[in-house]
């Protein structure tokens, strides 16, 4: 079997022959078919199951509404579920499964819910299954949910690419048919810039399903002819295959491109594109989508869209059938009786609803008016349908028309709400659309196409016109006045036979009835309720049916009854496309320091602090486990000389002759009287009073300053300045611009640090305790007169210096003073080691700094001046604030050193500190555990923490009790200094 | 007198490649000094700058070129431009001053603190558009445009230096991962 239901015509290309599979069986289409149209030539309707019942089911529409044609396409990690079969362009090698069957889809084990149908109605799962209790979580809630959700995921990483972009532009038109087209025309003519998108591969819209003549020439050439003259002009941008799928403020429209043909001949190519447009305007010109009518097995396969037929004949050059029957409520249903008759093909009858004379003069058909279809026979392929006069007809297609719904979804998307429309029985776009849109055509309820055509034209003057671009009067295209009439056919009645209403998640008239039944009177409570409206069609087909229903069910008008407005996105969007490029390691952008191509030949072990990769810990040869690495480093600089990379300290470079002043109002400390050629500690607070940050900032001349801050806080620091200095203190004459990343930065410590530097420091410059004391700084040069910049302070309470040098010298600068270091057996040291210097010399850092300490809190009372006002220094005076039985920074020390000795728990850290006869809860809760090291300077472990009234507890014996990590250990409280606590190693 | 000699590198050491319609390289040639310009000294350094380099301080998010092209300033904030031009040596501060012949204003130098990465093409725009969320419409970001924006979450200063031809400006630390963004984009257009 070929092809047999191929006819002339049409946009398909028959002299290129695509090969797929449906099924594992390989058919043959054409260059230009769906997956949809290509199974309707090959003479395949049943094509699915439902998702509730597991009816067979047909291919029902030619668009992205479609409920029923969703299909898994691709295999193992390529396999994608939910892929709609009328939208999907077929390719060479397309592998497509129907979905939701268990066993074949012609042998469904679970078809066996059709003859449940009775306990499965809507809702069924908050009545049922309530009884034994015990079954639910063993039975029935594995049950259902084996039994459901729509497709299966491939479970494998996705692996295709997916980029993003962002495109602007003057006019957004949304839709490229009749209206589209004509609007893109006449706007692009003025010279504005014009993004013309259609989700559909091919543009033109309907008038490649019609057969309308426009200005003379059969529409879908007129569409073609046009199209043509918009791709050559420079101010136009055409995207077919781009949906839009939301609109967000300021005139910014998402929009999903599918470049799947691109990217199935080269992996590597994107698959979608994320464009973000940014436009003045947009005219929505997105057409409509026709609905069904609810009567009696409405869901057999063969059962289809009236347009969707045409849609089939005329561009697709396929018959859905050799019989077919067409019901309609509406004029357009005779246009598919029409076209059918035109191509040769049978129609058997047209009823009409409607107690009006026929439309159209349909030869050799049988017409029914005021007459409806009651039922349908034929479990896999319709085979006849009864009508409401008794009679019935074989017939192996019924194409039905229950009018046309503007697509109006995207007016919604700023809380837009539909407004009904008696004369068309729909909704049309209501008053609060989104401030830049406007609407032409169908999607507007212009069901006419000469008016739609106009609406278009005139649209795209106004919008161009309005946003100063010169527009000319011209005449838009003609054709023929076609009349769209119709008269409400909501349902028609079917006794104890299911009518379905939502095809995608099986909801039927009988569902929609309970719910009303059961109290469910919001539109919104029954969509919910009974699951109408969701899933990948966003009940497209369903909607404006349901409520229709609904009103009669209710007895009240479609006003009283309401609407749903919509939300984005537009058509399903894989959340590979939302994701972009952020995957893996691109998640997002790294950052290397100065001496990372270094370290890695080190054979260092990176953790990531931000963005930054900073150096953890060096390994060297013999070295097992990670504390050996970090206890050589510390035992190694404190006996010798450490190096260690701190370029990604924040560097704040503010120059200026009031930079004393405003460093002053900054730091709880004096900052009035630095003297050039010095360091100072700061400590900076929030405006309520804890503590924000610290650092040192030096000065290097009288109105030149540098300050460091914390690596996670750079950026926090220097919103903060800038705030300061252009909201509260505009008037000082401050300036300051990071240079965190102009300089490369090496700390240098241990006792010979000095040795080590007075070979790279160019000899001019006296380093020695002297001439550059404790807290010096100074700009020096090194290496033969290379600018570098040198402070005297240490973080690892060592003998210690920060070198800074131009980045461009960093690399080198690392490895010179490697090398210099090599005669005092030099180490580079990482984060931990530092980590664990700074714990031993009792430094607060980030676990300390967490935004609930204040500086008393931190034991740096002492520092707060009372002779000044600086940020932070009212509220830091808060009476709770200055309370003894606050929580205050100590150390703690192990009182048996043996604890903790298990390598799998290296730290105590985060444990609740509790009184020694307590038991740990809430209300016994002393405080906690900040920061905790093995210290291989002691032996044993220490760690820094919080504890009420700590400053005056020295001595005293408390519990660390950790409850997730099981250890309950005994701590003596202590002074946070562990190491060299007067300070004299800093001074030598 | 240390023994030590110290070589400088780039952060891309001096990337460059081409590839159809588009090509890419690092710009190594050049310096770039913040310029501070005080309030109550303004007046002054506009003569300055006039009169040496017959320079005028470019408005917001444009810039100017000094008379024979070797300075150009970026006008990026109220009270700062960039001064982008020719030198290589690690006193760009003292150079720029004295080219400049103004003591009013503040500088620091910012040649290390930036990878500047030149796209440049007849793609280069459709490359750009994949990551840059500015309108690069020719008509919009015009010859001599600056402007600070993010990419790819870095935050980026780009420069439009001729009619097809764009500097791509990010810290330091970050060169990698623009560069890498810039391939992607421009694989995934061609």
């Amino acid at each position: 079997m070929s092809q047999t239901n191929r006819i002339k015509g049409g946009l398909v290309d028959n002299k290129k022959t695509i090969k797929f599979t449906f099924n594992g069986k390989i058919l043959q289409g054409y260059e230009g078919d769906t997956l949809a149209s290509a199974l309707i030539a090959n003479g395949i309707h049943f094509v699915g199951r439902s998702f509730k019942y597991h009816r067979p089911r047909g291919i029902l529409t030619d668009g992205s509404e479609e409920p029923n044609a969703i299909m898994e396409i691709g295999s193992g990690a390529y396999k994608e579920p939910n892929t709609r079969a009328t939208i999907t362009k077929i390719y060479s090698g397309l592998e497509a499964r129907s979905q939701n069957h268990k066993g074949s889809l012609n042998f469904d084990l679970l078809s066996i819910n059709d003859f449940f149908s009775q306990f499965l109605s809507a809702g069924f799962y908050y009545k049922t299954f309530m009884w034994p209790k015990s079954f639910w979580e063993k039975f029935y809630e594995p049950a259902i949910r084996h039994s459901a959700g729509l497709g299966r995921l491939s479970t494998e990483p996705d692996p295709d690419t997916y980029d993003k972009g962002f495109i602007h532009c003057d006019i957004l038109i949304i839709g490229a048919g009749a209206t589209g087209i004509s609007a893109a025309i006449k706007a692009a003519e003025s010279g504005a810039k014009i993004v013309l998108c259609d989700e559909d591969f091919v543009m033109g819209g309907r008038l490649n399903s019609e057969n309308n003549k426009i200005n003379g020439i059969k529409g879908r050439e007129w569409a073609k002819q046009n199209i043509a003259k918009l791709a050559k002009m420079d101010n136009v941008r055409l995207m077919s295959n781009t949906t839009v799928f939301g609109v967000y403020d300021h005139g910014i429209y998402g929009a999903i491109e599918d470049k799947s043909a691109e990217s199935i001949v080269n992996k590597n190519k994107p698959r979608q594109v994320n464009w973000r447009i940014y436009t003045k305007r947009s005219i929505l010109c997105s057409g409509a989508t026709e609905r069904v009518i609810a009567f009696a097995n409405n869901d057999r396969p063969g059962i289809m869209m009236a347009g969707a037929v045409r849609t089939y004949i005329n561009r697709f050059a396929t018959t859905p059938g050799k019989k077919i029957s067409i019901y309609t409520n509406n004029d357009d249903g005779w246009r598919t009786a029409k076209d059918l008759t035109d191509k040769g093909i049978e129609v058997v009858a047209v009823i009409d609803s409607r107690d009006i004379e026929p439309v159209i003069d349909i030869k050799n058909a049988k017409i029914f008016m005021a007459t409806d279809v009651i039922d349908t026979k034929g479990r896999k392929l319709i085979k006849s349908i009864k009508l409401s006069n008794g009679e019935q007809i074989n017939t192996d297609v019924l194409a039905v028309s229950g009018g046309w719904n503007p697509n109006l979804q995207l007016t919604c998307y700023h809380r837009g709400i539909p407004k009904w429309n008696e004369k068309l029985a729909t909704f049309i776009p209501g008053d609060s659309i989104p401030k830049e849109m406007s609407i032409a055509g169908k999607a507007k309820g212009q069901m006419v196409l000469v008016e739609s055509i106009i609406q278009g034209h005139k649209e795209g003057q106004k919008i161009a016109s309005s946003l100063g671009f010169k527009t000319t009067n011209s005449e838009p295209a003609n054709t023929d006045l076609v009349a769209y009439n119709i008269e409400v056919k909501w349902q028609v009645p079917s006794g104890k036979k299911r009518a379905w209403v939502d095809y995608q998640n099986d909801v039927t008239v009988k569902d929609i009835k309970l719910a009303n039944q059961e109290g469910f009177k919001s539109v919104e409570h029954v969509k919910r309720y009974t699951t109408l409206g969701m899933a990948t069609d966003q009940g497209k087909t369903a909607n404006v049916l349901a409520i229709g229903i609904m009103a009669d069910n209710m007895n009240k008008t479609i006003k009283e009854t309401g609407t749903t407005i919509f939300r984005s996105p537009y058509n399903p969007v894989s959340i590979g496309a939302f994701a972009g490029r952020r995957r893996a390691m691109e998640f997002y952008p790294s950052r290397y320091t100065p001496s990372h191509k270094w370290s890695e030949e080190q054979n260092a072990v990176f953790l990531e602090v931000g963005m930054w990769y900073r150096s953890r810990w060096f390994v060297q040869l013999g070295e097992t486990f990670w504390r050996d690495s970090v206890d050589r480093e510390v035992k190694e600089t404190r006996n010798s000389v450490g190096i260690c990379d701190v370029t990604t300290l924040g560097k704040i470079d503010i120059k200026g002759k009031d930079v004393s002043e405003f460093l002053n109002k900054l730091y709880v400390n004096a900052f009035a009287k630095v003297p050039v050629g010095k360091t100072r500690y700061g400590l900076m607070l929030r405006e309520d009073g804890m503590a924000m940050d610290d650092g040192t900032t030096a000065r290097l001349s009288e109105n030149h300053f540098i300050m460091t801050t914390t690596t996670a806080n750079a950026v926090n620091v220097y919103r903060h300045m800038q705030f300061c200095h252009q909201c509260l203190w505009p008037n000082l004459d401050v300036h300051m611009i990071s240079v965190t990343e102009q300089y490369a930065q090496y700390a240098v410590a241990g006792p010979n640090s000095r040795k080590l530097l007075q070979k790279i420091v160019d000899s001019e410059h006296d380093i020695s305790n002297e001439g550059f004391p404790y807290m010096a700084a100074r700009e020096i040069s090194v290496c033969g007169g290379i600018p570098a910049r040198l402070f005297r302070i240490s973080f690892s309470g060592e003998l210690a210096y920060e070198i800074a040098i131009l980045t461009r010298y960093g690399d080198s600068l690392i490895r010179a003073l490697m090398d210099a270091g090599k005669e005092f057996d030099a180490i580079p040291y990482g984060t931990e080691a530092l980590g664990v210097m700074r714990i031993e010399k009792g430094h607060a850092a980030g676990p300390e700094l967490n935004g609930q300490t204040s500086a008393y809190d931190l034991g740096m009372g002492g520092m707060v001046s009372g002779k000044k006002d600086f940020i932070g220094y009212k509220l830091g005076l808060r009476e709770d604030l200055m309370k003894d039985d606050r929580m205050q920074m100590v150390g703690l020390k192990l009182v048996n050193p043996n604890d903790l000795i298990d390598p799998e728990i290296p730290s105590f850290a985060g444990a609740n500190l509790v009184n020694l006869r307590d038991k740990p809860n809430t209300f016994t809760c002393q405080g906690w555990v900040s920061s905790s090291v093995y210290s291989p300077i002691f032996g044993y472990h220490i760690g820094l923490g919080f504890i009420k009234n700590g400053h005056n507890r020295k001595g005293e014996n408390v519990r660390a009790v950790d409850l997730v990590r099981g250890k309950d250990i005994e701590l003596e409280i202590c002074s946070p200094h562990f190491y060299d606590p007067k300070g004299d190693l800093l001074r030598v | 007198m240390s023994n030590y000699i110290l070589k400088k590198n780039s952060p891309l050491d001096g990337f460059e490649k081409k590839y159809q319609g588009v090509s890419v390289a690092e710009v190594v040639d050049k310096s770039l000094v913040m310029i501070a310009i005080p309030d109550a000294r303004k007046s002054q350094i506009i003569k300055d700058i006039k009169k040496s380099c017959n320079l005028s301080i470019p408005e917001m998010n444009k810039s100017e070129k000094s008379s024979d092209s070797s300075i150009t300033l970026w006008r990026l904030q109220k009270n700062q431009v960039f001064a982008y031009y020719d030198y290589q040596n690690h006193d760009a501060e003292e150079s720029i001053a004295k080219k400049l012949a103004t003591k009013d204003a503040y500088y620091t130098d910012q040649s290390d603190t930036w990878v500047i990465i030149n796209i440049s093409g007849k793609r280069s725009r459709d490359a750009l558009e994949r990551i840059c969320p500015i309108n690069l419409d020719t008509n919009i970001f015009t010859l001599g445009c600056v402007a600070r924006t993010s990419m790819e979450h870095m935050a980026t200063i780009i420069y439009k230096e001729d009619e097809n031809s764009y500097l791509i400006l990010v810290m330091r630390s970050f060169a990698q991962s623009m560069l890498h963004a810039i391939e992607v984009s421009i694989e995934n257009i061609l």
